[in-house]
C-alpha cells in the first residue's frame, strides 16, 4: 500500500516537472503541445530538397540562414495521412539534444496555434492503447480550454531508436 | 509586514534574475522568452494575494507581450523586449518600496511602449512614490566559476602550444648544447606555464613544471652541462605534463577531480641531475663544427678529415688536413680559428649573465599581432559569408532589378559585389592557419624513431608558413605521422649501411609544405634506399595482386604499395610495418580531395608529395541535374563526360551495366535509380555518364545534363543525416535551396551491393 502511495507520489512529482509553456499546434484534428524551451523559431513552408535512402517521414533538407537542417513530416512520423501543405502548414524549427550535443530540426505541421501554460494538475500521463499504438513519444496528455493537448517528448520524436536507424541506414 | 519578508525578498531576488533574463533576450529567441515566461509565472505565485491590482495586471500584460514576441504577433520585437524590460523593472521598484512610482520615468516609458505596440495601458495611474528606476541586478556569483573555467580551457591550449615548442626547442638543443638562447627557449614556457599553472590553482603541474624549470635554470646559470640525460628528464618532464593537461581537459568537461600523478621519479633524477655539480668549464666548439655551421665545408667532409685525422700518423691539426685537401682555402680556417676564439669568450661571459647572448633560436618567427577567437564565431562568419554572396547574387538576379537601366544602380550593386567578394575572401583565409605547427610535431617524432631504429637522422623543414585550412590540419597529421615513419624506418639506412654505398651517416629527411596551382603539397622527401622494386613485385604476385606476365611501367609498380595489405618491411618493428599503411593513408588523403604522388630512385632516395586543396570548406563542383533533383559532383575526381554510343553499352546478365571507353569497361551506376529520383533520363544514350575515380577504381555515373561547374560550400546535413551512404553533405545553391553533394566512397560501395 505505501508503496503504491509513494509510486503515485512519485508519478504526480514527474508531471508537475512537466509544468510550464507549450506551443501548441494541429496536425489532422489533433492538437499537440512542444514546450517552448525547444522552439528555436517557427518559420512557413519553403523549398525541401530532398534526401535520398531516407524514410518517408524525412521531407529533406532546407536552408535555415545558411545552415543545412533536416525537415520531418510529423504527419507521416506518425502514421497519419499525408496532407497538401498549404498557407498555414508551418515548419518549427526544435533543438533538440543528440547524441553528439544539441542539433536544430524541422518539423512540419499543420498550423500553429497558441503558447499555453499548463500547470502541472492538468497534466495526466500517457493512457495506455496496449499494443495498437505505442506512446513513447507522448509526455502526458493536458487538459485545457475544454480540450485535451497531446504533449510530445520532441527528443524522443526526432532522436529516438528510429532516427539511430536512419543513422546505420547510412553507414 | 515582517512575516511577509521572506515571501517578498523571494520575489525580489526572482525579479531580478527576470530583469538580467530580459537584458540577455535576442530577437527571435523564442527558448529565452519560454524560459521568462516560465519564471514570470513562478514569481506570480509569490504574490501575495492583497497585493495593488495594478500589479497583478501588469503581471497578465508581460506574459500577452512575452506570448505574442513568441507567436510573431508583435512585428517590432525591439520594442516589445523593452517594455517587458521596463514592466519588470517597475514590479522591482514595487516590490522594494510596495508603491508604484508616481509618474516616474519608467512608468512612462512603459505606458508609451504599450500602446505604440497597440496594447491599452492600465488605465489608471498607481499610487505616488518617489523611488528611483531599479539598479542593474547584482553580479552572479556563479559567473566566477564559469570564468575560471574558461580560463583554464585556455590554459591548456596554450601550455600544449608551449610544450610543442619546448620540444622542438630540446631537439634543436641536442644539437647545439651550449647555445644559450636555445636554452632559453625552452626554460621559459616552463616558467611561464609554472606560473599560470600556480594562478589557477593546479598545484602538481606546478610542483612538475618547477622541477624541471629549476633543473634547466641550473643550465642556464652555466653550473650543469646539457647532455643527454637533461634533454631526456626534460621529454619524460614534457610527456607527463602532456598528460596531465589531458587528465585536466577531461575533469574539466565531466566536472570531476583530478587525478593524482606520482612525480617521485622525475624529481628524484632532477635531483640527481643537480647534483652531478658544476661542470669544471664550458666546453668549446670544435673547428670543424664551426666550419660546417658557416658552410665553408660539408659535414661528410668534415667527417672524412676526421677519420684521416686518426689513421695519419702524427695527427695533424684539422685545419692542416682540409687545406691539404682543397676543401678550405687557409684563410678561411684562420677566420674560424679567430671565431673559436672569440666564442669561447663570449660563452664564458654568459655563464655570468645568460640575457647578453645572441644564439640560433630555434625558429622565432616574427609574428604580426594577433588574437585568439572561438572557433565557431570564425566558422559562423564564414557561414554568414557564404549566405550574404548568395543573397546578392539572388538581388542581382531579381528580374525587376534587372528591367532598370541606372547607371548609379549598376555601380553601386559592382561595388557591393566587389566588397562581398573581398569579405569572402577575408573569412576563409581568417580559417588558414600555418602549417609549421603540425611539421614541428615531426621533429619529436623523427628524434624518437632515430634513436629507436639507431639511425642518424637530420630533419629539414621548409615552408611552415604556408597556410592550409584549420581542418585540414588535424585532418593530415595522422597520415603523415604515418609517412614520416615509413621514411625513417624503411627509407633511410641505418649509418653503416650508408657507409657501404659512400653516404654520409646521417640521413637527411625533407618536410616541404607550399603552394601550387591553388593546391597545398607537402613533400616527404629522404635521401635513404628508394623502393625496392624487386621486392614489390615479388610481393604483389605472392599477395595476388599482379599475375606473372603483368607488365608494369616503374611507377606503376611503386604505387602498389598503396594497394590494402601491403608492406614490404620484412621484419615487423613496432614503429612502422603492420601491413595497415598505405592503403589507409591514400584513402584518408583521396577522403580530403587530395593526391598522393611517389618518386623514388633506387640508393638516391624517395619523394612521397601529398597535393591536397587549400581548404576542405569549398570544393570545386560540377552542379548535375538528375530528374527534378540537382546534385554536386566533387570535379576532382571526373575524369571525363560522354555520351556512349548504343554500340558501346552492354548489360550483363540483365542487370549489371557496363559501358565501353575506349578499350576500358567501366560498370555504370544510374543515379536516378539509385537515388529513385522521379523522371530521370533512363538510357544512358540519351543521358551524360560521368567518368568518376575513387581509390584507383573507375566507375561511370548516369546523370540527365551538366548544369554548370561551381565553388561550394561544404555544409553538415547534421547529426541525423550525416551517415546516408553517397552523400557527403550539403550545400546552398544560387538560388537559395540546398544541393546534396555526392560522395564517391559510398557511391562506390553502394554500386558493388
Amino acid at each position: 500500500m505505501a508503496q503504491v502511495a509513494r509510486q503515485l507520489q512519485q508519478d504526480s512529482n514527474t508531471l508537475q516537472d512537466k509544468e510550464g509553456k507549450y506551443l501548441t499546434f494541429t496536425l489532422a484534428a489533433e492538437d499537440y503541445g512542444l514546450e517552448i524551451l525547444k522552439v528555436r523559431e517557427i518559420i512557413g513552408m519553403m523549398d525541401i530538397t530532398a534526401v535520398p535512402q531516407t524514410p518517408e517521414y524525412v521531407k529533406g533538407v532546407i536552408n535555415l540562414r545558411g545552415r543545412v537542417i533536416p525537415v520531418i513530416d510529423l504527419r507521416l512520423k506518425f502514421g497519419l495521412e499525408a496532407a497538401e501543405y498549404g498557407e498555414r502548414t508551418c515548419i518549427i524549427v526544435v533543438e533538440v539534444q543528440g547524441a553528439a550535443g544539441a542539433v536544430q530540426m524541422g518539423v512540419v505541421v499543420d498550423s500553429v496555434s497558441e503558447v499555453l501554460n499548463i500547470s502541472g494538475d492538468d497534466i495526466e500521463p500517457p493512457p495506455s492503447f496496449g499494443s495498437r499504438l505505442k506512446t513513447q513519444y507522448i509526455l502526458g496528455i493536458a487538459k485545457a480550454k475544454g480540450t485535451i493537448k497531446i504533449l510530445l517528448d520532441i527528443d524522443k520524436v526526432l532522436t529516438g531508436e528510429e532516427m539511430a536507424g536512419l543513422e546505420s541506414l547510412g553507414s | 509586514m515582517t512575516d511577509q519578508a521572506p515571501d517578498s525578498q523571494k520575489l525580489i531576488e526572482g525579479l531580478e534574475g527576470l530583469a538580467l533574463k530580459v537584458v540577455m533576450l535576442e530577437e527571435g529567441d523564442l527558448p529565452g522568452l519560454g524560459s521568462f515566461l516560465n519564471h514570470l509565472e513562478t514569481l506570480k505565485e509569490l504574490l501575495a494575494p492583497e497585493c495593488a491590482p495594478e500589479v497583478t495586471l501588469l503581471f497578465q500584460q508581460l506574459e500577452e507581450v512575452g506570448n505574442k514576441l513568441i507567436l510573431q504577433e508583435i512585428t517590432a520585437a525591439a520594442q516589445g523586449q523593452e517594455l517587458l524590460g521596463q514592466g519588470v523593472s517597475l514590479l522591482l521598484i514595487w516590490a522594494r518600496e510596495h508603491k508604484f512610482p508616481k509618474d516616474g520615468e519608467a512608468w512612462k516609458t512603459y505606458c508609451r511602449l504599450s500602446q505604440e505596440l497597440g496594447l491599452g495601458g492600465t488605465g489608471e495611474r498607481p499610487p505616488q512614490s518617489e523611488a528611483e528606476p531599479a539598479p542593474a541586478p547584482a553580479a552572479d556569483l556563479e559567473g566566477f566559476i564559469w570564468e575560471d573555467q574558461e580560463l583554464t580551457a585556455s590554459f591548456i591550449t596554450e601550455a600544449r602550444e608551449h610544450l610543442e615548442g619546448i620540444e622542438s626547442g630540446l631537439v634543436h638543443l641536442e644539437q647545439a648544447p651550449t647555445d644559450l638562447a636555445a636554452i632559453n627557449a625552452v626554460f621559459r614556457p616552463f616558467h611561464t606555464i609554472k606560473g599560470v599553472a600556480g594562478f589557477l590553482n593546479l598545484p602538481q603541474i606546478q610542483e612538475l613544471s618547477h622541477e624541471v624549470e629549476s633543473l634547466l635554470d641550473e643550465a642556464r646559470a652555466g653550473r650543469i652541462e646539457i647532455n643527454a640525460a637533461i634533454i631526456d628528464l626534460t621529454l619524460t618532464g614534457v610527456d607527463r605534463l602532456k598528460e596531465m593537461l589531458e587528465d585536466l581537459q577531461e575533469a574539466l568537461s565531466e566536472k570531476r577531480p583530478l587525478r593524482t600523478f606520482d612525480l617521485e621519479d622525475i624529481k628524484s633524477q632532477v635531483k640527481e641531475l643537480q647534483e652531478q655539480g658544476p661542470s669544471g668549464e664550458v666546453p668549446k666548439r670544435q673547428l670543424g663544427e664551426i666550419l660546417v655551421s658557416q658552410g665553408e665545408i660539408s659535414s661528410s667532409d668534415l667527417n672524412q678529415a676526421l677519420e684521416k685525422q686518426k689513421t695519419e700518423a702524427g695527427a695533424p691539426p684539422l685545419g692542416e688536413i682540409l687545406v691539404k685537401e682543397g676543401k678550405i682555402t687557409p684563410k678561411k680556417v684562420a677566420r674560424a680559428l679567430v671565431d673559436q676564439l672569440t666564442e669561447e669568450k663570449a660563452i664564458g661571459e654568459a655563464a655570468v649573465s645568460p640575457a647578453g647572448t645572441e644564439g640560433k633560436a630555434p625558429a622565432d618567427a616574427q609574428m604580426a599581432p594577433t588574437i585568439k577567437i572561438d572557433l565557431a564565431k570564425v566558422d559562423n562568419l564564414v557561414n554568414l559569408m557564404g549566405e550574404l554572396v548568395i543573397a546578392q547574387s539572388q538581388v542581382r538576379q531579381n528580374p525587376n532589378l534587372l528591367g532598370v537601366s541606372d547607371q548609379k544602380l549598376e555601380r553601386d550593386l559592382a561595388q557591393m559585389s566587389r566588397i562581398t567578394t573581398e569579405l569572402q575572401m577575408i573569412s576563409m583565409s581568417m580559417r588558414m592557419i600555418p602549417i609549421g605547427q603540425t611539421l614541428r610535431k615531426m621533429v619529436r617524432l623523427v628524434r624518437d624513431l632515430a634513436r629507436k631504429s639507431k639511425k642518424q637522422v637530420e630533419l629539414h623543414i621548409e615552408g611552415e608558413e604556408t597556410e592550409i585550412d584549420r581542418n585540414m590540419v588535424e585532418a593530415i597529421y595522422d597520415p603523415l605521422v604515418h609517412m614520416v615513419r615509413n621514411a625513417v624506418d624503411h627509407g633511410l639506412e641505418t649509418p653503416k649501411e650508408r657507409e657501404v654505398q659512400g653516404k654520409p651517416p646521417e640521413g637527411h629527411l625533407w618536410l616541404r609544405a607550399y603552394h601550387k596551382g591553388g593546391n597545398v603539397v607537402i613533400d616527404i622527401e629522404e635521401d635513404g634506399r628508394g623502393l625496392d622494386r624487386d621486392r614489390i613485385l615479388a610481393k604483389a604476385q605472392e599477395r595476388g595482386l599482379l599475375q606473372p606476365g603483368d607488365q608494369l611501367t616503374p611507377a606503376q609498380i611503386d604505387n602498389l604499395i598503396f594497394e590494402p595489405g601491403f608492406s614490404t618491411a620484412e621484419k615487423i618493428t613496432d614503429i612502422s610495418g603492420r601491413g595497415v599503411g598505405m592503403d589507409v593513408v591514400r584513402q584518408t588523403i583521396e577522403r580530403l580531395q587530395g593526391k598522393v604522388e611517389i618518386h623514388s630512385r633506387p640508393k638516391e632516395g624517395s619523394r612521397f608529395s601529398i597535393r591536397m586543396p587549400l581548404t576542405l570548406a569549398i570544393i570545386d563542383g560540377l552542379v548535375v541535374k538528375v530528374g527534378k533533383e540537382r546534385y554536386i559532383l566533387p570535379a576532382v575526381a571526373v575524369r571525363e563526360t560522354l555520351r556512349p554510343a548504343a554500340e558501346d553499352y552492354f548489360t550483363v546478365q540483365g542487370q549489371g551495366e557496363i559501358i565501353k571507353v575506349r578499350s576500358q569497361l567501366i560498370p555504370l551506376l544510374r543515379l536516378h535509380r539509385l537515388f529513385r529520383t522521379e523522371n530521370g533520363e533512363t538510357h544512358p544514350t540519351k543521358g551524360l555518364v560521368m567518368v568518376v575515380e575513387y581509390d584507383g577504381k573507375a566507375q561511370g555515373l548516369l546523370v540527365d545534363d551538366i548544369l554548370g561547374k561551381q565553388e561550394v560550400v561544404i555544409k553538415s546535413l547534421g547529426e541525423t543525416l550525416q551517415n546516408i551512404k553517397g552523400l557527403a553533405g550539403g550545400t546552398i545553391l544560387g538560388d537559395g535551396r540546398v544541393g546534396l553533394i555526392l560522395d564517391l566512397a559510398g557511391l562506390f560501395a553502394l554500386g558493388q551491393t
